[in-house]
C-alpha cells in the first residue's frame, strides 16, 4: 500500500481528540527530586500546563511527610533519592499507608528504568514511567494517557478493593469490549483475578490467547504459575527457565523458579536461582528474607547471615521491612555462638515491630528459646519455654501455624509436654483436612519420642473437627436455619482458622439472606468469615463464589451493563465431605 | 565479557557518572528549550530587543549539542548492560502509532521551530504496534536530531505497516549520506554486526544504539533491524527502522 500524499500534519493532532479533556491546572501536584534544578524545570513545565497548587520534596522522607498531610493528584518521583527512601519505597509506603487516593497519578520521573520496578517483581507499580529529560509536551502526553486508563480500570480497581474479583473480571470484559487499546492489561488483569478466584482454568485460557497474539514473557510466566499450581512443577520449571532465557531480567521468573525447585526437592537449586535473582536485583526485602530463610534451612549460615543482613539493610526505609529478618539472624547468630547480638537482634525486632506486630513479642521468645537450645544452654532454653507457656496462658489467641509448629517444637525439646501437646491439636483441629500439614505434625511428635500418643492426637482432633462440620451440615439440610445460623458462630470460636467450616458458615449465612431478605448485621458477619478465611489462604474458589453470591444480596447492588451472573437465586449447598476416619 | 571485580567497579562509575550527569542536561536543555519558545512567541517591543533574536540560531545549536550529549548518555546508559550493572528492562507494550509520533514531535518541536525546518508526519495514528516506547522513541529523536543537521528545510517522519513489519523512516531533503556511512549502516543491519567497531566513529555510537535497540524488539523468531539509505519521498538521508 503506498503511503498516501505526506501533508504536513499540524503538531500535537496526531492523536484523536479523547473524550473528555482533564483539567489538570486545577490537580494538586507533588515533585519529589533531590536535583533542585530538576524541581524547578518541572514546577516550569507544571506551570505551563496551568497548575498552581505544587508542592516539592527534596528526599523520601520528606515526601512521606507532604504525602501524609495532604491528597495529591499527582506525584512526579524520581527513583534516585540520595541517601534514605527511594523512589520505589516512597511509592510502597503511601500505597500501603493509604496516602494517595486510588485515582492519584504517580509517574516515576528517572535518569533511568530500574529492573525492579518494570519486570513485575515489585507489587506496588508506578502508573508510568518518564526518562529525563522531559518536555511539557511529553508530560502532558503521558498525563493524559494514564488518566484515560485509569478512567477505564476505576469501576475494576473498586470491585478488586472490594474483593468481588467475579465481578471484576466481567467488567474487564466490558471494558475490553468498549476500549481495545488496553485489552492486553485488561486480560493480563482478568488472568490475575481468575487466579485469584480459584480458577486457574480459566486464567489458562486468558494466557493463551495472549500468547496468540505476541510472545509476552508475563503471559508464559502465567501459565507456568498455573501449572505449579496444578502440581507440575517440573513443566513449571521448564517454562520458568524458559523465561528467563528469553529475558534474563525479568526478576519475577527467578523467584517462581526457587519455588518450583523447592516443590521438586531441590533446595540446594532454589538456593542459587535465589542467589542469583538478588545478585541482578538485591533491594527486594522479601527476596532476601526468602534466600535467608532457605539458606538457614540447608545450614548455608554465612549466606543466611549475608542474605538476612541485607534484608535488614534495604528494609531500613521500606515500610516492607520485615521482623522475620531479624528473628532469622538471630538464628544464625546463635549458630554461630554469638548469643549476645543474637538477644540484641531479638531486642530490636520487638522495638521495631511489637507495636504494629503484637506476635513478634511471642516470636522472639520463641527464637530465643531456639538459640539457647541450639547453643546447648538448656537451662535457659526452659526458662524460656517457661516464659512461653505463661504467655499463651495468659492470651486465648493462639498464633499462625508456623509460629504454632515451631513452639511445640521447642516446648517439646526443653521438656514440656501438654502444651505443645494442646497446641498441635489446635492445629489440626484448624486443618484436619490437610493432609501434608498432619504429616509434619506427626513428624513433629516422632521427633519428640511420642509417635504412638501422635496418632491417637491427631486422629481424636480430626474426629472432633469432622464432626463439627458433620453436624452444621446436618441442620442445613434438614431446613433448620436458625440452629444452622447459631452452629455457625459456635463453629467460629470452636475452630477460628478452620477453613472449610468457615466457607460452610458463610454458606449457611448466605442461604439464611436468599431465603429470610436482607440484614446488614448477618451480612456483615458473612463478609468478615470470608474475609478471615481469604487472610488465611487467599485465592480459593469458594471464596470468590461466595463473595459473589453475598455482593448480589446487597440491596442497591444491581449494576445495569454487566452481564448477569450464572446462578442468581441457586442456593448452594455447603461443603459436604463427612468422615470420620 | 570481561566479569573482573574491576570491570564491574568502572562500569557502575560509568553508569553513576552517567546517570548524574544526565540531571544536568535534563536542566540545560530544558532551560534552552523554554527560553527558544519564549522567544520564539515574544514579539520584539522595541530596537533594543532585535539583537537578542540574533542569539536564537546559537541557543539552537547548543540545544542541538545538548541533545546529542544526552542520547549518548541514554545509549550508555541502556548499553551498559553489556558489561554490569544496571541492566536496561527491556519493556514491551501496544502503543498506538499516533502517541508514539506525538511524543517524537513533543521532542523535536522547539528545535525544529527554532532552525525553521518543517517535519512532515506520514503516521497511520490507530495503528497498534508492540514496542518499548522508549527506546523506540529515543532511537527517532536521535534520528530527528541528526536529521535536523543535515536538512535542507525539510524532515519526514513516517510510519507504516508493510508486510506485517512496522517501518518507520526519518528521511531528510539533505545531500545524503557519504558512502562510509551507507555502509556502516548495513553493517549495523545485520544480524552479526559483532565484530564491528562501531565506537571509532562518532556517528557509530548511535547507529550502533539503534540496531540494538531494533535487535531486542523480537516476535516469531523475527528480530527488527535498522539500515540507512539515500532517496525516499525527500531526496536525502533516509534512517529505517523496521520491527516486527
Amino acid at each position: 500500500m503506498p503511503p498516501p500524499a505526506s501533508a504536513p500534519v499540524p503538531l500535537l493532532s496526531a492523536v484523536p481528540a479523547k473524550s473528555a479533556q482533564v483539567d489538570w491546572a486545577a490537580k494538586h501536584y507533588l515533585i519529589v527530586d533531590d536535583f533542585i534544578g530538576v524541581r524547578q524545570l518541572l514546577r516550569e513545565s507544571l506551570r505551563s500546563l496551568g497548575a498552581r497548587n505544587i508542592d516539592q520534596a527534596s528526599s523520601g522522607g520528606e515526601a512521606i511527610g507532604l504525602l501524609a498531610r495532604t491528597r495529591y493528584d499527582v506525584v512526579l518521583c524520581d527513583y534516585n533519592l540520595g541517601d534514605g527512601k527511594n523512589g520505589q519505597q516512597v511509592l510502597e509506603e503511601a500505597r500501603v499507608r493509604n496516602l494517595v487516593n486510588p485515582s492519584t497519578v504517580w509517574l516515576v520521573v528517572s535518569a533511568e528504568k530500574s529492573v525492579e520496578s518494570v519486570m513485575g517483581a515489585a507489587e506496588h507499580q508506578p502508573d508510568a514511567y518518564l526518562i529525563k529529560p522531559i518536555t511539557e509536551g511529553m508530560l502532558l502526553t503521558r498525563l493524559n494517557r494514564v488518566w484515560h486508563k485509569k478512567q477505564v480500570f476505576r469501576p475494576i480497581d473498586q470491585a478488586c478493593a472490594d474483593k468481588e474479583y467475579l465481578r471484576a473480571a466481567r467488567l474487564c470484559d466490558a471494558a475490553i469490549a468498549a476500549a481495545r487499546l488496553h485489552e492486553l492489561d485488561l486480560l493480563r488483569m482478568k488472568a490475575r483475578l481468575m487466579e485469584r478466584s480459584g480458577e486457574p482454568t480459566r486464567a489458562r485460557e486468558i494466557y493463551e490467547q495472549v500468547l496468540a497474539q505476541r510472545e509476552y514473557q508475563w503471559a508464559r510466566a502465567g501459565l507456568a504459575k498455573i501449572r505449579m499450581a496444578n502440581g507440575e512443577f517440573e513443566q513449571a520449571r521448564q517454562v520458568f527457565q524458559g523465561v528467563i532465557a528469553e529475558n534474563r531480567y525479568y526478576i519475577d521468573a527467578y523467584d517462581q523458579l526457587a519455588v518450583a525447585w523447592q516443590h521438586l526437592g531441590k533446595p540446594e537449586e532454589a538456593c542459587a536461582v535465589l542467589e542469583s535473582a538478588a545478585r541482578l536485583s538485591p533491594n527486594s526485602v522479601a527476596r532476601q528474607r526468602n534466600l535467608g530463610r532457605l539458606a538457614l534451612k540447608l545450614g548455608n549460615v554465612a549466606l543466611a547471615e549475608k542474605a538476612f543482613r541485607k534484608c535488614i539493610a534495604v528494609g531500613e526505609y521500606s515500610v516492607m521491612k520485615t521482623a522475620d529478618a531479624y528473628l532469622g539472624l538471630a538464628r544464625v547468630c546463635g549458630q554461630k555462638n554469638d548469643q549476645k547480638e543474637a538477644l540484641q537482634l531479638l531486642l530490636a525486632a520487638q522495638r521495631d515491630f511489637g507495636q504494629e506486630r503484637p506476635d513478634v513479642r511471642l516470636r522472639a521468645k520463641i527464637t530465643e528459646g531456639l538459640v539457647y537450645h541450639e547453643s546447648g544452654d538448656h537451662r535457659r532454653a526452659r526458662l524460656s519455654a517457661d516464659e512461653l507457656e505463661d504467655m499463651l496462658r495468659a492470651a486465648p489467641e493462639r498464633p499462625d501455624v508456623p509460629t504454632c509448629l515451631e513452639l511445640a517444637t521447642l516446648l517439646f525439646a526443653a521438656g514440656g509436654k501438654d502444651t505443645p501437646v494442646e497446641l498441635l491439636c489446635y492445629v489440626v483441629r484448624n486443618n484436619h483436612d490437610n493432609p501434608l500439614l498432619l504429616d509434619e505434625v506427626q513428624r513433629i511428635f516422632d521427633k519428640a519420642h511420642l509417635a504412638d500418643e501422635g496418632i491417637v492426637q491427631i486422629r481424636g482432633a480430626r474426629k472432633e473437627a469432622a464432626d463439627l462440620m458433620n453436624q452444621g451440615v446436618l441442620l442445613w439440610k434438614t431446613g433448620k436455619l436458625d440452629e444452622a445460623v447459631a452452629w455457625t458462630r459456635n463453629a467460629r470460636q470452636a475452630v477460628p482458622n478452620n477453613q472449610r467450616i468457615l466457607f460452610n458458615a458463610a454458606q449457611i449465612l448466605v442461604s439464611q439472606l436468599q431465603q429470610r431478605g436482607h440484614d446488614a448485621a448477618l451480612s456483615a458477619e458473612a463478609y468478615a468469615i470470608l474475609h478471615h478465611v481469604d487472610s488465611l489462604l487467599p485465592g480459593q474458589q469458594r471464596f470468590a463464589q461466595l463473595m459473589e453470591q453475598l455482593g448480589r444480596l446487597q440491596p442497591g447492588r444491581e449494576e445495569g451493563g454487566e452481564a448477569a451472573g450464572r446462578e442468581d437465586g441457586v442456593v448452594t449447598a455447603p461443603d459436604d465431605t463427612a468422615e470420620g476416619k | 565479557m570481561d566479569d573482573t571485580p574491576h570491570s564491574h567497579a568502572l562500569s557502575l562509575f560509568l553508569a553513576s557518572t552517567a546517570h548524574d550527569m544526565k540531571n544536568s542536561i535534563s536542566v540545560l536543555s530544558g532551560t534552552l528549550e523554554r527560553l527558544l519558545a519564549d522567544a520564539a512567541t515574544a514579539q520584539p517591543a522595541s530596537a533594543d530587543e532585535a539583537p537578542a533574536a540574533a542569539h536564537l540560531p546559537q541557543m539552537a545549536h547548543m540545544l542541538y549539542q545538548t541533545r546529542r550529549l544526552n542520547d549518548n548518555l541514554m545509549q550508555l546508559l541502556a548499553l551498559y548492560k553489556q558489561v554490569g550493572q544496571p541492566a536496561y528492562p527491556f519493556d514491551v507494550q501496544p502503543l498506538p502509532l499516533g502517541q508514539l509520533a506525538e511524543q517524537v514531535v513533543e521532542l523535536e518541536r522547539v528545535l525544529l521551530a527554532a532552525r525553521g525546518i518543517r517535519l512532515e508526519l506520514d503516521v497511520d495514528p490507530e495503528l497498534v504496534w508492540h514496542l518499548d516506547e522508549d527506546l523506540v522513541v529515543g532511537v527517532l529523536s536521535h534520528a530527528i536530531n541528526n536529521a535536523i543537521h543535515y536538512t535542507r528545510d525539510t524532515v519526514r517522519l513516517a510510519m507504516h505497516e508493510l508486510d506485517g513489519w512496522l517501518e518507520l523512516r526519518v528521511e531528510d531533503n539533505g545531500r545524503g549520506f557519504p558512502a562510509a556511512m551507507l555502509e556502516a549502516g548495513a553493517i549495523a543491519g545485520r544480524a552479526s554486526a559483532g565484530g564491528v567497531n562501531f565506537l571509532t566513529n562518532s556517528t557509530g555510537l548511535g547507529l550502533y544504539f539503534s540496531a540494538e535497540v531494533a535487535r531486542m524488539h523480537r516476535h516469531r523468531g523475527c528480530h527488527g533491524a535498522v539500515r540507512l539509505e539515500n532517496g525516499g519521498r525527500l531526496g536525502g538521508g533516509c534512517f529505517v527502522l523496521r520491527l516486527p
